[in-house]
């Protein structure tokens, strides 16, 4: 089979019927808002207002609302990708779901850097609601630990945005509850907290806006059921402040000093029983490792079939 | 098995007018059977096969050789409740999976038709999709580790309960779920479950034109309720429904959407009203909705009836899985039935028209040679305009040997390149399911 045509590079474009998006992948979030907001539309998965979008899905796969969107990878359906030497291709579709040949997107949006980087970005967007408000349960961590689990085991835990566990030295946890819903359905949710905030014994309060917390400096990808523990854990190192996305089974650590030795000082001691569970951590500060067999037989067979030096 | 009596059933899956009758079949006891299985075979193609349901020509030997089905891969093995995970052999059903979850209030999202007989390690290799993935996504947002047997009998895990990558750098999982098959064996996986849904509500409404159709379509997709599912039949689709013992009353001329809610009562029962009001709005004059579990299935009855109607009316049809952005409805629609009419063959058309995701159903006669060639070049043209206005060849059924003749219409020279380097990493002589996916994934002994 010869192929019939160049490449078919992604134009910047958006598609309000389908909700979808095409734009450099160093935009940031203003860029982004400006251009979905005039169709009454978002990118969730936004966690620094400040930063490239490229660079918060390279500190990170998951953002705070990955617990109702998924990651960035089922949020990005194509892309145009630079490889090394300079070569550009099309990744993925302008359409949201794609069976169509080896997965290369997703695969390629959790490197980091082996292969190039990305050029543009074909976002899925999602209805943006009125209300934006973020609640706050507090109080003592075991009964906190139990609405947290609960909460889990629920159908509400779908269209919460996030649902946060926050642990930092000096500070006392609490759980960070994040909403966009109309105005209408406002209310319910409050219902439903309240509820549980009582059941539990703990305080709620809420303000408006969601959850930006920047990027983070260290990621560790456990279960859902460890990811509690392993921020409690965390927390305790100083200067640390951990952010467990609760249904997404990850940990987002920001470090007052976020060195590469200070990193690995928290991560290593990880490794083995992350990766029992197929687990694993990352951070943008630190470099990854020569990999080993037969791993690096795989990812030089790779580079050589993509002409690669 | 050697037999050609025993085999027969192995010689096709759902796209039952294309036979590749296998040299041999084997069913290992377990997995550590499997991989032993797996490298003692040398010289021969190998093919994986689950329940065979795959409406794309993916679990056939196209190339003879050994098909080894997975039947008695058949064990969950752990449900847990708290992480949100299970782990199961490749073998297990999916429906059997989600009776085993009910008890735990758990559910696993992805919904093909073929749920009563379809195999999950078929789903991973297809990647497959359903009605409600529309908002709940597909199989591959559900699986967060899987096992493999590569093609020199070792066995790797690639994530697991947690989801990540595990020891390795990169996330190979990532090109192992869709892969139809080419890279190895799975024996297992481990999947993400979700809380089932307190309460849902299913909506029925039909419209006299395509253009009132597309209005309540485009309503939905932007309704802050998320739909989990909207579901369209063309008007030959519910004529085809109208006319069989499955007959329930639904204008013959007519365009059919049934949308689905999902979520805490607390929630759904509010909306209930305003995604009705999407419906007439539009210009509906017969919505109907209800929260019932009979009302729901009776809703739901003319869409699911479908598939079981085409396999009586017809010796053979051909069914694409094409998916386009939802502008180009209307141009596809018409081209469908140009074509089909032209052609003389029967269409009818569904579709999973949040995602875009189109399955026009052309019914035809294989032991008419034309018609086969005629039914092939109507696949060709209409997957060309598929790709030309935006869309791409497949959403949930895989590419198979059924349309890997046309992924040159999609990847470029360099593109074609890095699709094709994934099978040099871990099957580079294409003993793994050859003639799949791409053409030139060619067994060479």
């Amino acid at each position: 089979m010869k192929a019939l045509m160049e490449e078919r590079l992604f134009e910047p474009f958006i598609d309000a019927t389908d909700g979808v998006l095409c734009l450099p992948s160093g935009s940031d979030a203003a860029e982004i808002e400006r251009e979905a907001a005039l169709h009454g539309l978002r990118f969730p998965l936004v966690v620094d207002e400040s930063a490239r979008l490229c660079d918060q899905v390279a500190a990170s796969p998951f953002a705070p609302a990955s617990s109702r969107f998924g990651p960035y990878c089922d949020n990005i359906t194509g892309m145009n990708w630079e490889l090394p030497d300079g070569r550009r291709v099309r990744v993925g579709e302008r359409v949201v779901k794609s069976t169509t040949g080896y997965d290369l997107l997703r695969f390629l949006l959790g490197t980091t850097g082996r292969y190039g980087g990305p050029v543009d970005y074909v976002l899925r967007l999602r209805p943006a609601c009125d209300v934006v408000q973020t609640f706050f349960l507090r109080g003592d961590l075991s009964p906190l630990r139990m609405a947290a689990a609960e909460i889990l085991q629920t159908s509400w835990i779908h269209w919460f945005d996030s649902m946060d566990f926050l642990a930092a030295q000096g500070c006392g946890p609490l759980l960070r509850i994040a909403v966009n819903c109309p105005p209408g359905e406002g209310d319910a949710y409050m219902d439903f907290l309240s509820k549980m905030a009582d059941k539990h014994r703990l305080s709620l309060d809420h303000s408006p806006g969601l959850p930006l917390d920047g990027c983070p400096d260290l990621v560790i990808k456990t279960s859902p059921a460890l990811v509690l523990d392993t921020a409690l854990r965390l927390a305790e190192h100083p200067g640390t402040k951990c952010v467990a996305l609760c249904c997404c089974g990850v940990v987002h650590l920001f470090l007052a000093d976020p060195g590469p030795e200070a990193i690995l000082l928290l991560a290593r001691p990880l490794e083995k029983e992350l990766y029992a569970i197929g687990g694993d951590w990352s951070s943008r500060h630190v470099r990854t490792n020569a990999p080993a067999s037969p791993e690096a037989d795989w990812i030089l067979t790779l580079r050589k079939e993509w002409g690669l030096p | 098995m050697t037999s050609p009596a025993q085999m027969a059933g192995y010689a096709s899956d759902g796209l039952g007018y294309k036979t590749f009758p296998p040299d041999a079949v084997v069913i290992p006891a377990d997995a550590d059977d499997l991989a032993r299985v797996i490298a003692v075979l040398k010289g021969v193609p190998i093919c994986l096969r689950g329940a065979g349901t795959s409406l794309s020509g993916g679990p056939v030997a196209a190339q003879g050789g050994v098909v080894i089905h997975t039947s008695r891969l058949r064990a969950i093995r752990k449900i847990c409740p708290e992480g949100l995970w299970c782990e199961v052999e490749c073998g297990v059903n999916l429906n059997r999976l989600d009776q085993a979850l009910a008890p735990y209030g758990l559910c696993y999202p992805p919904d093909p038709s073929s749920g009563p007989v379809c195999t999950i390690g078929g789903n991973v290799a297809s990647n497959a999709g359903g009605a409600h993935c529309f908002r709940y996504g597909v199989t591959g947002n559900y699986v967060l580790g899987v096992e493999v047997v590569l093609l020199d009998g070792s066995v790797h895990r690639f994530g697991g309960p947690a989801g990540g990558r595990g020891r390795w750098q990169e996330d190979w999982k990532r090109l192992m779920i869709g892969s139809e098959g080419t890279l190895g064996a799975f024996t297992r996986f481990w999947l993400r479950l979700t809380p089932r849904a307190e309460k849902a509500w299913t909506f029925r409404a039909t419209y006299a034109d395509l253009a009132s159709t597309e209005r309540a379509i485009h309503g939905l997709v932007r309704h802050p309720a998320f739909p989990v599912a909207i579901e369209l039949m063309d008007p030959r689709a519910v004529a085809l429904v109208e006319s069989s013992s499955m007959a329930m009353g639904l204008p013959k001329d007519h365009f059919m959407i049934v949308t689905e809610i999902d979520g805490p009562a607390a929630l759904v029962d509010r909306r209930v009203e305003s995604v009705a009001e999407v419906l007439r709005s539009a210009g509906s004059k017969d919505v109907q909705f209800g929260d019932s579990p009979e009302a729901r299935k009776n809703l739901f009855q003319a869409r699911k009836a479908m598939g079981g109607l085409l396999g009586q009316i017809s010796p053979d049809y051909l069914v694409q899985d094409a998916v386009i952005p939802k502008r180009a409805l209307a141009e596809l629609l018409q081209l469908i039935y140009d074509e089909a009419d032209q052609a003389g063959f029967p269409a009818v058309t569904v579709m999973h028209a949040g995602d875009g995701n189109l399955h026009p159903n052309f019914l035809f006669d294989s032991s008419k040679p034309e018609e086969l060639e005629k039914v092939e070049g109507i696949s060709k043209r209409l997957m060309e305009r598929v790709v030309a206005v935006g869309g791409t060849l497949s959403g949930e059924h895989g590419i198979g040997n059924d349309k890997s003749e046309y992924m040159g219409m999609v990847f470029g020279p360099d593109s074609l390149r890095l699709q094709l380097a994934i099978p040099q990493i871990f099957n580079p002589r294409h003993v793994f399911n050859p003639l799949k996916v791409f053409p030139e994934r060619r067994f060479a002994a």
